[in-house]
């Protein structure tokens, strides 16, 4: 097939920032603090006193940004935090 | 009933007779007792923006199935101890290899318990105040959490 004489053909590439995704914890009354704590050294391999930190901020605040980054990890840092029935979710990082 | 840890690192309740069977059986029973199980309550704080109904189809049920794995195990130990103690005195061994599952259990049941009574929202409960069925829950939450702690405290480290 010939193409038209008239079209015109225009290549280009386009590049954007991913907006990053943040892996979010909510307070629960009734999860143990020391648990807490645990699952967050053993899901992110935070230090002990990052995850305290961590842990106080979800208990105080009512929730604590745990990670941010890309999508697919974020999901997976959720599935795991939720296998360990810690109260999670992910939203985009305003 | 006693609890103590084990040289293994492990955790050993005694049971001393039927009605600490029946308290330890309960948690499998507590667990499940939920209109909703844990797995739905986790995939709904997954809100539609952030993919919540892709996630109730792909993740939600491999919640559900390590949930009700952890609970199937943890129950089978249970009635495996009751029968060699033929319902009387006798040890159930929790092992430092299968800790996960008897927190998860114990978990689940506390999760269920505060999820039907809602006993968070009030502050200082007076047991005296609550009707039967209530108070009873509200032991069994408190049992659970204490052998939580041990198990933290001795077997999680």
């Amino acid at each position: 097939m010939m193409e038209h004489p008239d079209t015109l053909t225009r290549t280009g590439e386009e590049t954007s920032l991913d907006v990053p995704w943040n892996v979010v914890v909510h307070d629960d009354p009734v999860n143990l603090i020391r648990y807490v704590v645990l699952i967050f050294m053993k899901i992110f391999g935070y230090d002990v006193k990052k995850a305290t930190i961590l842990t106080l901020q979800v208990h105080q605040l009512g929730r604590a940004i745990l990670w941010s980054g890309e999508r697919e990890k974020a999901e997976f840092y959720v599935q795991q935090l939720q296998t360990h029935q810690l109260k999670s979710s992910l939203e985009k990082a305003a | 009933m006693k609890a103590m840890p084990t040289l293994e690192g492990g955790l050993r309740i005694d049971a001393e007779d039927a009605s600490d069977w029946e308290l330890l059986r309960c948690v499998i029973g507590d667990a499940q007792g939920c209109e909703h199980d844990l797995a739905s309550r986790l995939g709904a704080v997954i809100d539609e923006a952030a993919g919540g109904l892709d996630w109730n189809e792909y993740v939600v049920p491999d919640l559900r199935e390590e949930f009700n794995d952890a609970l199937a195990q943890v129950g089978a130990a249970i009635e495996s101890a009751i029968f060699h103690a033929e319902g009387g005195p006798g040890p159930l061994w929790i092992t430092p290899e299968d800790v996960f599952p008897w927190y998860s259990s114990f978990n689940q049941a506390r999760l269920a318990i505060e999820e039907h009574f809602k006993f968070s929202s009030t502050l200082n409960i007076d047991l005296e105040t609550l009707t039967p069925e209530r108070q009873a829950a509200l032991i069994r939450s408190e049992f659970y959490s204490d052998i939580q702690n041990l198990l933290l405290k001795y077997v999680m480290r």
